[in-house]
Order: structure tokens, then C-alpha cells, then sequence
């Protein structure tokens, strides 16, 4: 219908081809237009006579003119539409339509630097996730929308608070200390996704990963770009992988189209299974917790326990949480002229956690501009915005409530909260009461974020065009932790203010040149990187509160401050050749040199690059097999990449603001009136130079029966050398607790694997699956050889990374228990490791069914092995609330008399077993299968639309972790990180936030 | 083309720049000197909250039964040690104190400051000495220096000694040299008073001979001779205590009162409360709080079901309060580290007053009643060649609450007297554990000590 007045424009230069009938002498001008599916004009068709070398393009509008002289073919190619063959003999107007090609559709990938390339062209490994998939997964943050999808990548959430953290680690840890996240890229600029809203000294847990300002809703398409050589046009900051973010952008020549969606979901928490049989008390004898306060559950069994004559009630300690309630509306217009594109979009999203006084908000604005200043010149202005809050308590073995709540007594009655006096109600010491930190202790964080991009694009001739991009990442965090006085714990109440500004400025100038000579392709870029980050952050401390519910530092009768600067920059230029000869051989070079300022300052600059190779070898098969393997692809490729992993000021050793440190917190000087500075317990290394990462890769895509399977496998071994470890522990008698060295090496290897498929294929039913696998051995190949230093903390020389260490028990030759005679397990005087937190292999598998207007979506992940930390168990035990403990008869461990070597006989009581339980019996294997998606949807059809004001309209009702099977994790959900997204907080459970399970509903409307 | 012309000139200019560009890595948080008086507030806060009263000397508490936490076996209290507990106390030591107070002294010699660096030294002796009578050999000669040495060999005891006393030699040397520059109020100790600094290394003096009583190689009688000599120039009041005043604001507390917190659950040990009340000590209520919950004076036994925090004693503000003083070296151990010696050359009447001067001066401190403290002494008796030694050691650990002194004077004289707790790993300790730091990154020989292995001085 929208046809029309485009054909009636045309009709209007009838001069025009009146010329150029009479310049060529029996020749045609033909009129034509090019359209998809849905009637909207496919833009860059190439349309060609066929056996002519020469042709025409689509314009903007999906129009073309082409002059023929006889009966001839026309060839119309397009990316993601099937090429279409049309005879025309003397037709001086034809309208074409074009079906799209399914499974090439979304062959066209952003790579590095923001280069669209063609997926089958590609040297390495990279993996996307459209809008559709990452809106399915009803999640805030974006790093937890991917998870368990993309091969080679492991993402940690740090726990259940809303607006919590999340980690993300492409292809295993490289650097022992450093960053290992990926980088994240917002069409084409780098933006910040370190974790923030934590003050030192302030609320114990996870602070949000800043990803979280970005509205999913937002997002076309995510790609991630895994290995180095994928990665090197980024230089140092894509060492450790890349996503690319492409925002959504209007279409040309359309219609304002209007959408409105919004979400509402409910939480359940996910908690771990306790005792709930015996009461408060200790070897069996009831404390009431009023006049007789302990912190076990040791006591009578309830069902016989009789209080002033009645049976004692019984309370659960988990009532304290709620369900949690998420809505997100998200509102958005996009369209265009013939000129001109835009996209507007605002959300608000709103969850209100499962525990108490844990909520996070974010507002949202995203606008992108696009316009055609002149025929060869056109410019990209967008702007996002967002403001984001989340409150939240402490969380971990902290002041804050739940290291009470989730072994808290059965028997106890946690009301009224207060005594009579006003001190808090307690049964037992050294902790506050959990429904007292609710009006008592508060952690807020306000985050103000703009990320405006600016991209020029000139097309200088047909074969150069040459972008400058400019892009920032700016915001300001507010950050509040209030704490009043508790007896309780000796703490006299604090408040600390801390606000932190951010600015990240970058700047990408790219020469790209694209000829054709003969079969050979050749793409050239060219490019040069500027990239200044600054942080500036300013803190006050009140503490020992003396005016009550004034929240201010001015409440505290000791007032502390301090200011941070810090400030890096890089320059990086950057080169890329890509050649393919006749579309099946591709050869890929790419080159980078960098500057940094926080290095050494004769060996600022290094130079890196990566050379890859590709052959599509289905070309060279017979039609007989290409009918059943359409595609077939090896590739190779060879990478190394610098990285200035440290932060700036790592060369010098000043002398640092001197504080004290108590049990109540840390205070800088002045302290009692005099000032004071220390020497910096870490000694500068002025000679810093780069880290490198090393990486081959090798791979090889498939696709059969019609593109209706796919596959795509890639090994790699990637090695990081001369890895600067920050602040590597060195023996104080050197006078100095750490220096930043240039030693680190850690090796990944592993495989990847995304298998698709399409099953069925018919007009009203289809079904489609992606499985993906990845499997990471590391290994830690040296810390400091020089030094003899084999350690750092969790980091062990031979070991993978990240495993566990600590108190253990002693074992014989054969591994069997020592058994002293009193029937414990002896402890073993020397620490050792425990526990590994590296999976064996992790996967995934999403099916979508498609039956006419519904679509059922749902989405399995698999973690095999990988140890977990799990401290809330280990609490539990000596608590005597754990799920074991349910059993208070006698245990016999199993095991081997220390001095006898006889099979253990003796019996111990349970209450002494699990209250002399050491660290080793902390660590569980943490498996599991999670049914973390389904996603079932109804499209409103057609014909019922048509009687609507809507031009269409969809309703969701999607389940998050509906299942979960962790045989042999005792907490809830294994998958968490309760300190946070740091590396050495990994595969830790411990008293944070418990995740949900949650329902949500949704509504999408378009106008 | 011309347009890739410009754009090539742009990067070229862009690349000329690129140096000035990345120059921006100069610290804009931290200075990079500093003068002496900046220094010395923090290194003496650090002397008293983490040399006199850190982590290794809680723990030498719970060795010597004064403190215990309400846990359950095993933990410190029975024993139950590991290398890393020892991180942080090291990690005090050398990087906190005794660096900074090398590059004080350094600083104030070469400034002709020599006040300053006569305090440097003594710090540095009263820090060495600490240190040395925990672990034994330990770092001093080949420390601190840097990049230029990552694993300094250790110094046999015996040197650490020699070093000990030449450093008071020489902190006292340049004390008499008078220079003009004086710290004040940075000296939260005795406020530029170089006298009583001159009084305090002295006293230091015959405190360290005298743990060479044992000592292969020393006899009792000439340590005795010397320490007598400097002693002669020691403290002579209360006034000369080496303390360290709190204000007890919020982050100002005494660190004795925050090791009592309701969360680490420290409280008074059933050996060190019944010791009060089996010698009708007039102190037992200056020292020890009733518990609240009963009004009774009750220490937790080691290895005894977990209790009611609010049925034990905790010590009193004298030395527990927010604001109380941190008592380094007192006057009182002077007195009886003179008792000591002059029982030593003269015998136990010779001692007597001595010894009975140095329990007046404490008593006194403590606001003991002059009635009170006449008929206690009387009860206590006077000193024979039998029990001399060990009611010297045993009023002294009273004057000496939470100093690691007890522990020394335990295992050389093997007073006060204690017997190994229930449920003990092992023997009671005889020193402490090197750090994993050090077995981490500077791989010395001594590193495989174990708890009941005993130091140089510490003959069997």
C-alpha cells in the first residue's frame, strides 16, 4: 500500500527516461523496485543483467533504474535476503520481491572498531544474540541477559539484590590479578562496566556492575568477539574479549512506528534448606533467647519443647523476606525519512528485591539521530541517559542482616524488634537484630550516566570512505551508607558520603578503502584511537553518631575526608588488511601500535597484531555434497595482544595519608589532632612495561540441508606472558608489603562449540534449537620465578585459576581420613588446596516452538563441576541450623585411627562433629542444570489486529529459574559470587542476597 | 584525496604529540616527602596499637591464660596456630613501623634533627626487641632495602640483641646532643619531653640484658650488673611510664577496648581472674568488671561449653576503658626488673624492698587504698632465695597487663606459673610462627619453627 506514491513519483521524471530512451538506440530503461517480505524497501540490493559485469544498487528507497537492450535476466542479490533471477523481455516497471534468507540474515556482524563484515568472511570466532533473545531473558543488567548462552563465556552473577553485579569472562582468566572482564563497546566506543556503589568501609556485599545503565530494551544486537584475534583493532582493553553493542536506529522512509511494552514480574527467593526440627539451645538444653542467649540451635526437639505449659510455636526465620515485584515500561518511536532516521526510547524500570529495603530503579532515555548533511556525508548523533538508584543493606558475614536471618532459631520470635528501653531485642550477642538493621542501616547508591556518540561518515569515493567517531562515557555516583549506634556489635554509628566522577573521552579516526581487482576483494582500514579516562572522588566519614535520625556526616563528633585523582590516557593507531580471493579464500592482517601513559616512559608505546587465515572449502565440493553441506569453512588464526593492566601511579612510592584501622572502621589522620603520612607499602616499579597475550585459534563452520544446520567450533590456546601483577606480595623485611611486577604467565586452552538447528520448518509450526558448549582447561604457568613467588592468595603456580586454599584435614598415603580418639577428624597443621572453581564444561540449550501466534521459548544451562565456597553451610553447621544437622545421632567418621591405622570406631556427638568442622568442609561441588528461561508468547494475529488501533500486539509470560538441580550444593543456587565480580571473591556463597525464581508477564503494543 | 592528505597530517601531528599527551602519570593523591613530625604521629600510633597491643600480642594473651574468647576448641586459646595468623603482625612490623622509622632516621640525621632521630632509634629498638622475642632471628641488617634486596637473610637473635643495645646506645647519643628541634604535639608519647625518652631507653636497656639471663654465652650476674647500671637512669615515677593516651573519641579508642568487642567475644580467663581472688588482691575489682549478668567475678576456662557473654568479666576501664592509656614500659617494671636483678647479685633481702616498691607503684596507679596496700603486701610476704623469682615475675606480670614481657618472663623464669589448657594441641607455646608472607616470598631456614621450639635466650 505504501507503494503507491512511490510509484507516483516516479511517474514524475518522465523527461528523464525520455533522454535516455532517445540516447540509446533500442535499449529499455527499466523502473524498479526492490522490497522484502514485508513491503518495505530493501535498501543496497545489488541488481545486475545477468552475464554483464556491471550493474546498479538500490537506493534508499529500494528503487533502481537499469537499461537493457533484449531479453534478459535480472539478478537481484541482497545480505539476508535469497537472491532472485527475473526474466523480463520489454517491462519498463517491475516491482521485486525479495524472501529473506533465514539463516544468513543475521550473517552481517559488527566487528572491532565498530567494521560491519560478513559472518562467512570472518578469521575467528565470534557469537551474537539479537534484541529478541536478550529482552526474552527479563533481566536488568545485560551481562545477566547472556547468561549460559555464548560459547567460551562464563558469567557470574554476585548474588540476588537487585541491581546487583555480574561477571563476565571470555575464554578464562589471563591476567592474575588485573581486570579479566570483557570490554563493552557501545556502537563503537568503549564504556565503563567496572563494579561501583560500594564505600570503603561501608556496606559489606556486591556493589552493580555499570552495565546495568544500559536498557536492554535498547539493544539491536550484542556480538561478542572473543579471542585475540578478533579482538586486537581494540588493542590493550580487548585483551580479555569484547561485546559489541549495537543500539537500535530508526528506518528510513517509514512511518513514526510506536512502541509501548511493559513487564511485571514476580520473586520468589531461593532459599537453602535448613533445620527447622530443633530449637535454640546448646547439647540439648532450650535458651529461651530472652534471659539465655546463644546464637545455636542445638536445643530440645520443638515438637516436645513446652513453654509456660503450652507447646511451644514454632517461627520461620525466613518470613523476614517478601516477594520481590519488577516493572519495566519501556516506550520508544523510531522512523525516517528519505534523509533522516531517529529512534527515541524512555524506560522505567522499578524492582523492588526480595529482601526488605532492596530495591533498584533505573530511568532511561535513549535518542539516536541519523541524518544525510550531503550526498557523501552522513552523521550519527545519539545520546543515552540513564539515572539509576538501588538501595540496599549489607550483606556477607557482616553488621548486616542475614548472616542472622538464615540460621536464625526456629524458636525464636523475632517481635517486637526493640525492647522496652529501646535497645534491640536479641537472642544472641555479637550481632544486630535483622528487622532492626531495616530502620537502622542504609546503603544508597545514585548513578547520573550520559553516553553520547557522535560518528561522521564521508564516502570520498566509491572505494574510501573515512569515519571519525567520538564517543564519552560520563557519569556521577552518589554514594550514602548510614549505620546508627548498636550496642550490639560496639559500633558507634557512622555515615560516609562518597561521590565519584567518572569521564571516559574516546575518539576513533578510520580510513576504510574496499576494492575489487578481478577475484581478489581488498579491504583496507586504517585508523588511529585516543582514549582518556578520569576518575575524581571525594569522601566524608561521620563517625560516632551523636544527633539520632539526622542523616548527615555532620552527626559524627569524628569527621573524616579524603580526595582521588586518577587519570590515564592511550593513543593506539591501528591498521587491517582483509584479501579474499573469489569468495573462498581470506586472509586477514590486522596491526596495532599503543601508547599508555601509565607505563614505564622509554616502553610507553608497543606494537601488536594478528595475522588469521580462512578457507571456505564447500567451494571446491561437488554439487552432490553441497546440496547437503552448504557451507563449509576452516580458519586459523594467530594473535598477540598488549595490555597496560595496571592503574595509573603504579611507578612511583609516595607517602600515603596515614589512617587507623579498628574493628570499627578505618580512620585517616589527622588522629587526635596531629597529622600524619606513611611511606606507601607499595614500592614503585618504574620500569612497567606491557603485558602480552599470546592466542592461535583454529575453527570450523558448517552449515547443512538447506542452512537448516549449523555448526561452529573453535579451539584455542591462548597464554598471557610478562603479566603485570599490581601490588604482588613481596616479603615485608624489604620494607615494603607489595610491588607491580612484569612476570605473570596463565595459559587457557579450550573448545567452543554452538550447534543450531531447525527441526521443523512449515508454514504454522516451527521449531528451533541452539546448543552451545565450551570447555576451559587454565593453568597458572608462573607468578614470579625471579622472586621464588608461587602464590597470591588464590593464585597457585601450576594450579587453574581461582582454585581454593585453606584449612584442611590430614590424610594417609592412601587418602583416607585421620581419625584422632576422640572420633574427629584430625586438621592438618599446613594449609593446602581444597577446591577448584573452574568448571569442567559448561552449556546450554535453547529450543523455541512456533505454532501459528504462539511461540514457546525455553532455555537449559549446564555446569559440570567447579567448586563453590559455601560459608553459609559451613555457619549452618556450627549453628546447628544446616539441613544435616537434623540428624543428632551420634557419628562415626569414617576413617583411620591416627596412631592405630584401624578403621575409625569411634562415635562423637553431632553437636562437637559439626562445631569442629574446618574450611575443607566448606567446599561443595557446584553442578548444576537450570531451567533458567521459559518464555511462552502470543502474537496477536493479523486479522484481529486489523479491528484494533494497533498495527500489532504480543503478550509474554516468561519464568526465570523455574528449576534448579545442584545435587550437591546444600544453598540454593550455586551460581553466585557474594562478594562481588572481583576475581579472588569467586565460587564464594556466602550470606548474600539469595536469587529468585520469578514470574513475569508482558505486554507489547506497536502503533 | 586531498581530504586523506589532512588526515594523514592530523595523525602525524597527533603522533609527535602522543608523549606530551600520555605525560599525566604523576601521583596527584600522595606527596612524595614529607617532614619528620608527619612521620613520627603515625609511627607511634602504630608502636602502641599494633607492636604493643596487635594481633601477636592478643594471642600471646591467650598463651599466658590472661584472655580467652567465648569459642569453642580448637582456636588460639588451645593452640591451634598457623602460619598466616601472623601475616598481618609481620606485615606491622616491618612495613608500618620499622621502615618508616628507618627512613625517619634517615631523614632526621641528615636534617641535623637529632631528636628525632634519637626517638627513631629507641622505637626501633623497643619494635626490634618486640619481634625478636616472638620469632627469634629475624631481618634487620640486610632489610629494608627495596628493590635492592627481595629476600633479606635474617640476623641470629644474639645480633638483633647487640643491635638492640646499640641502638639505645646511640638513640641516647643523640638525644645529648641537643639539638634546638624538638617534636611537640606529634610526640603523642611524651611530647618532646627528651628527657623522659633518655629515662625510657635506659630502662629498655635492662630490660633487654635481662632476658639474657638464660642466655648461652651470659650469666645472669653480669646481665643483672648492667641492667642495675642503666636502670640507675632509668624511669623513676609514674611520670616516666611510656604510655599511649587515647581520647577514646570514636576511632580514638584504646585498642584494649576494642580487642573486649561484643563480636571478637574476648573476655578475662578463669586463670587470671581466680589468680585475684586466690591472693585476695585488693585489684581484682580495680582490674576486673564484675560479669553483668550475675555481679560475679568469673573468667571462661578454656574448652568449656560456650557461654553467656553477659556471665563473664571483662577488664576494667583502668585498662580497658575507651580512654585508657596503653602502658608500654611502666615505672613498675623498672622496679622489678631492678628486684630481679638485685636478688640476682645481693639476694632476697636485698630484693625485698625493692620488689615491694615496685607492687606499691602499681597499686598506687590503680587507686588501691594505702591500708589495702600494706596488708596485702603483708600477706604476701617477704622474699626468700625460694619464692623470690617467682613473686618478683608474679606482681610484675600484674603491672604488665596484656605486655608480651609476661611471656618472655614465663619462659625465662617460668612465672607466673601456668599449666596447658584443656583440650591443647600442644605444649604451650614457646614463641610464634613465622608468617606464610615470609614463606611465600623469602624462603629463609629458620621459616619451619614450630610453636614449642624454643629461641636463642630461652635455654632449657
Amino acid at each position: 500500500m505504501q507503494i503507491k506514491p512511490l510509484h507516483k513519483k516516479m511517474i514524475m521524471t518522465p523527461v528523464c527516461i525520455i533522454i535516455m530512451v532517445c540516447a540509446s538506440f533500442a535499449q529499455t530503461v527499466l523502473k524498479g523496485h526492490v522490497t522484502g517480505p514485508d513491503s518495505q524497501p530493501v535498501v543496497g540490493a545489488n541488481v545486475k543483467l545477468k552475464d554483464a559485469s556491471s550493474g546498479t544498487t538500490t537506493d534508499v528507497n529500494g528503487n533502481f533504474n537499469i537499461i537493457y537492450a533484449k531479453p534478459v535476466t535480472l539478478v537481484i542479490t541482497a545480505i539476508g535476503f535469497k537472491s532472485r533471477e527475473v526474466s523480463i523481455t520489454n517491462e519498463t516497471n517491475i516491482k521485486i520481491e525479495l524472501l529473506e534468507n533465514i539463516t544468513e540474515l543475521n550473517d552481517v556482524v559488527v566487528t572491532a572498531i565498530g567494521v560491519k563484515r560478513e559472518k562467512r568472511l570472518l578469521t575467528y570466532s565470534t557469537q551474537e544474540l539479537k534484541s529478541e533473545e536478550l529482552i526474552r531473558a527479563k533481566e536488568p543488567n545485560l551481562i545477566n541477559a547472556m547468561d549460559g548462552k555464548v560459547s567460551g563465556v562464563q558469567i557470574t552473577s554476585s548474588s540476588g539484590t537487585a541491581g546487583a553485579s555480574a561477571r563476565i569472562v571470555v575464554r578464562g582468566a589471563i591476567s592474575a590479578n588485573g581486570n579479566n572482564e570483557a570490554l563493552f563497546v557501545v556502537d563503537g566506543v568503549p564504556i565503563d562496566n567496572s563494579e561501583t556503589g560500594n564505600i570503603a568501609g561501608g556496606a559489606a556485599g556486591a556493589g552493580s556492575s555499570r552495565l546495568i545503565d544500559i536498557d536492554p530494551n535498547t539493544i539491536e544486537s550484542v556480538n561478542v568477539l572473543k579471542g585475540a584475534a578478533a579482538t586486537a583493532l581494540y588493542g590493550s582493553r580487548g585483551a580479555s574479549g569484547a561485546v559489541l553493542i549495537t543500539t537500535k536506529s530508526g528506518t528510513a522512509n517509514k512511518k513514526a512506528a510506536i512502541t509501548f511494552s511493559s513487564d511485571f514480574s514476580f520473586e520468589k527467593p531461593l532459599l537453602p534448606e535448613r533445620q527447622t526440627i530443633y530449637g535454640q539451645g546448646t547439647t540439648g538444653i532450650f535458651y529461651n533467647g530472652e534471659d539465655k542467649k546463644t546464637s545455636q540451635s542445638w536445643g530440645p526437639r520443638m515438637d516436645t519443647l513446652i513453654i509456660n505449659g503450652k507447646k511451644a510455636p514454632t517461627y520461620d526465620p525466613y518470613s523476614y523476606f517478601r516477594t520481590g515485584t519488577t516493572t519495566n515500561n519501556t516506550l520508544s518511536i523510531g522512523g525516517g525519512n528519505n534523509n533522516s532516521t531517529y529512534f527515541i526510547s524512555y524506560s522505567y524500570f522499578n524492582q523492588q528485591g526480595i529482601s526488605p529495603k532492596n530495591d533498584f530503579k533505573r530511568h532511561s532515555f535513549f535518542t539516536k539521530y541519523s541524518t544525510n548533511i550531503s550526498k557523501n556525508f552522513t552523521t550519527t548523533f545519539q545520546l543515552g541517559y540513564s539515572n539509576s538508584k538501588q538501595d540496599r543493606l549489607p550483606e556477607g558475614a557482616s553488621n548486616g542482616p542475614l548472616f542472622v536471618i538464615l540460621v536464625q532459631p526456629v524458636s525464636w520470635n523475632p517481635y517486637p524488634v526493640l525492647n522496652p528501653d529501646g535497645s534491640q531485642r536479641l537472642y544472641r550477642f555479637s550481632r544486630n537484630a535483622p528487622l532492626w538493621t531495616l530502620d537502622n542501616i542504609s546503603n544508597t547508591a545514585i548513578v547520573n550516566r550520559f553516553l553520547p556518540v557522535t560518528t561522521f561518515n564521508y564516502t570520498a569515493t566509491k572505494w574510501l570512505t573515512i569515519t571519525e567517531r567520538i564517543g564519552a562515557d560520563i557519569y556521577t555516583e552518589q554514594d550514602k551508607y548510614t549505620e546508627n549506634p548498636s550496642a550490639a556489635i560496639d559500633l558507634k554509628g557512622q555515615i560516609k558520603d562518597q561521590d565519584v566522577n567518572y569521564r571516559q573521552f574516546n575518539h576513533d579516526l578510520i580510513v576504510n578503502a574496499s576494492k575489487t581487482f578481478g577475484k581478489f576483494d581488498l579491504n583496507m582500514l586504517l585508523g588511529n584511537n585516543y582514549n582518556s579516562i578520569y576518575t575524581q572522588s571525594t569522601n566524608l566519614t561521620g563517625t560516632g553518631l551523636v544527633v539520632n535520625n539526622f542523616y548527615n556526616v555532620s552527626a559524627g563528633s569524628t569527621l573524616t575526608g579524603s580526595e582521588g585523582h586518577s587519570s590515564q590516557r592511550k593513543i593506539g593507531f591501528y591498521a587491517q588488511a582483509n584479501m579474499e580471493y573469489n569468495k573462498f579464500l581470506i586472509l586477514s592482517l590486522t596491526g596495532r601500535y599503543d601508547g599508555s601513559s601509565v607505563l614505564y616512559q622509554q616502553k610507553q608505546f608497543y606494537p601488536y597484531g594478528s595475522v588469521a587465515g580462512g578457507v571456505i572449502f564447500s567451494h571446491f565440493l561437488p554439487e552432490s555434497v553441497t546440496q547437503v553441506l552448504n557451507f563449509g569453512k576452516v580458519r586459523l588464526s594467530y594473535a598477540t595482544v598488549g595490555n597496560d593492566a595496571v592503574g595509573p601511579y603504579s611507578l612511583q612510592t609516595p607517602y600515603i595519608l596515614a589512617g587507623r584501622n579498628t574493628n570499627a572502621g578505618y580512620f585517616p589522620f589527622p588522629f587526635q589532632g596531629q597529622p600524619g603520612f606513611l611511606l606507601s607499602s607499595n614500592l614503585g616499579n618504574p620500569y612497567l612495561q606491557n603485558e602480552k597475550l599470546k592466542e592461535f585459534e583454529t575453527g570450523l563452520e558448517l552449515k547443512f540441508f538447506d542452512n537448516r544446520i549449523s555448526f561452529e567450533g573453535s579451539y584455542f590456546n591462548r597464554k598471557s606472558l610478562n603479566g603485570i601483577i599490581p601490588g604482588i606480595q613481596i616479603s615485608n623485611t624489604t620494607g615494603y608489603g607489595g610491588t607491580t611486577v612484569n612476570s605473570a604467565s596463565i595459559r587457557n586452552k579450550g573448545i567452543e562449540l554452538l550447534l543450531t538447528g531447525v527441526p521443523v520448518r512449515s508454514k504454522d509450526f516451527n521449531w528451533d534449537v541452539t546448543v552451545n558448549f565450551t570447555r576451559i582447561r587454565n593453568k597458572v604457568l608462573e607468578i614470579n620465578d625471579e622472586k621464588g613467588i608461587t602464590q597470591l592468595g588464590r593464585v597457585i603456580k601450576g594450579q587453574p585459576y581461582n582454585i581454593f586454599y585453606g584449612v584442611r584435614y590430614k590424610r594417609n598415603a592412601s587418602g583416607q581420613m585421620l581419625i584422632d580418639d576422640s572420633g574427629l577428624p584430625v586438621v592438618d597443621s599446613e594449609q593446602g588446596i581444597v577446591g577448584d572453581a573452574n568448571p569442567d564444561w559448561t552449556g546450554g540449550i535453547t529450543n523455541t516452538l512456533r505454532y501459528k501466534q504462539f511461540a514457546l521459548s525455553f532455555f537449559f544451562d549446564v555446569k559440570m563441576h567447579g567448586d563453590v565456597q559455601n560459608d553459609v553451610e559451613s555457619v549452618a553447621f556450627f549453628y546447628g541450623t544446616a539441613k544435616v544437622t537434623a540428624n543428632r545421632a551420634p557419628i562415626v567418621v569414617s576413617g583411620v585411627n591416627e596412631t592405630t591405622g584401624k578403621p575409625n570406631t569411634i562415635a562423637v556427638d553431632a553437636q562437637t562433629y559439626y562445631q569442629s568442622r574446618q574450611y575443607e568442609s566448606s567446599i561443595q561441588d557446584g553442578t548444576y542444570v537450570k531451567l533458567r528461561n521459559v518464555s511462552l508468547s502470543y502474537q496477536l494475529s493479523p486479522s484481529v489486529v486489523k479491528r484494533t488501533p494497533f498495527k500489532n500486539a504480543s503478550f509474554t509470560l516468561t519464568g526465570r529459574n523455574l528449576w534448579i538441580y545442584s545435587p550437591h550444593f546444600t544453598g540454593a543456587d550455586p551460581e553466585v559470587s557474594s562478594y562481588g565480580s572481583a576475581n579472588g571473591n569467586q565460587g564464594i556463597y556466602a550470606f548474600s542476597t539469595p536469587t529468585s525464581r520469578s514470574i513475569n508477564l508482558s505486554l507489547k503494543l506497536g502503533f | 584525496m586531498k581530504k586523506i592528505s589532512i588526515y594523514v597530517l592530523v595523525i602525524l601531528i597527533l603522533t609527535s604529540s602522543c608523549k606530551k599527551v600520555l605525560d599525566v602519570n604523576k601521583d596527584p593523591n600522595n606527596p612524595t616527602d614529607v617532614q619528620e613530625a608527619l612521620l613520627l604521629s603515625p609511627i607511634e600510633l602504630s608502636v602502641s596499637d599494633q607492636v604493643y597491643a596487635g594481633n601477636a600480642s592478643i594471642i600471646v594473651q591467650n598463651f599466658m591464660q590472661t584472655i580467652t574468647a567465648n569459642q569453642p576448641n580448637p582456636g588460639i586459646w588451645s593452640y591451634q596456630l598457623f602460619n598466616t595468623d601472623f601475616d598481618g603482625d609481620w606485615y606491622n612490623f616491618y612495613v608500618n613501623v620499622l621502615n618508616n622509622l628507618n627512613i625517619l632516621n634517615k631523614k632526621a640525621e641528615a636534617g641535623g634533627r637529632y631528636n628525632y632521630a634519637g626517638i627513631s632509634k629507641i622505637l626501633t629498638a623497643y619494635t626490634l626487641g618486640t619481634a625478636t622475642d616472638m620469632w627469634g632471628d629475624i631481618a634487620y641488617s640486610k632489610a629494608f632495602k627495596g628493590s635492592d634486596d627481595f629476600t633479606p637473610a635474617y640476623d641470629k637473635q644474639e645480633d638483633i640483641y647487640k643491635t638492640v643495645q646499640s641502638l639505645l646506645d646511640n638513640g641516647i647519643a643523640d638525644i645529648n646532643k641537643n639539638s634546638i628541634t624538638k617534636p611537640a604535639g606529634d610526640d603523642y608519647f611524651y611530647q618532646g619531653d627528651m628527657t623522659k625518652w633518655k629515662k625510657l631507653a635506659y630502662t629498655l636497656k635492662a630490660r633487654y640484658y635481662m632476658h639474657l639471663t638464660k642466655a648461652p654465652g651470659y650469666t645472669a650476674a653480669q646481665q643483672a650488673d648492667l641492667a642495675l647500671t642503666a636502670l640507675s637512669n632509668g624511669m623513676q615515677s609514674n611520670d616516666d611510664d611510656f604510655k599511649f593516651a587515647y581520647s577514646g573519641a570514636a576511632g580514638s579508642e584504646n585498642t584494649i577496648n576494642l580487642t573486649f568487642s561484643a563480636v571478637s567475644t574476648y573476655i578475662l580467663n578463669d586463670t587470671y581472674v581466680e589468680g585475684f581472688k586466690s591472693r585476695n588482691d585488693p585489684r581484682l575489682a580495680k582490674i576486673v568488671k564484675p560479669a553483668k549478668a550475675t555481679g560475679l567475678y568469673t573468667g571462661r576456662k578454656v574448652g568449656d561449653p560456650l557461654g553467656d557473654l553477659s556471665k563473664y568479666s571483662y577488664p576494667t576501664d583502668f585498662y580497658a576503658g575507651a580512654s585508657s592509656p596503653n602502658y608500654i614500659v611502666n615505672y613498675s617494671e623498672a622496679l622489678f626488673i631492678k628486684a630481679e636483678a638485685t636478688f640476682i647479685k645481693s639476694g632476697a633481702s636485698a630484693a625485698q624492698p625493692v620488689y615491694q616498691d615496685g607492687v606499691k607503684s602499681n597499686l598506687t596507679k590503680l587507686g588501691v587504698a594505702s591500708a589495702d596496700v600494706n596488708s596485702y603486701l603483708a600477706a604476701r610476704g617477704t622474699l626468700t632465695q625460694a619464692n623470690a623469682i617467682r613473686l618478683i615475675m608474679e606482681e610484675k606480670s600484674l603491672a604488665n597487663f596484656f605486655n608480651i614481657e609476661n611471656f618472655t618472663d614465663w619462659r625465662r623464669t617460668g612465672y607466673p606459673a601456668i599449666t596447658k589448657v584443656n583440650g591443647a594441641l600442644s605444649d604451650i607455646p614457646r614463641r610464634l610462627l613465622y608468617p606464610q608472607s615470609e614463606i611465600l616470598t623469602n624462603n629463609q631456614p629458620q621459616l619451619s619453627a614450630k610453636l614449642t621450639d624454643r629461641l636463642w635466650w630461652d635455654v632449657q
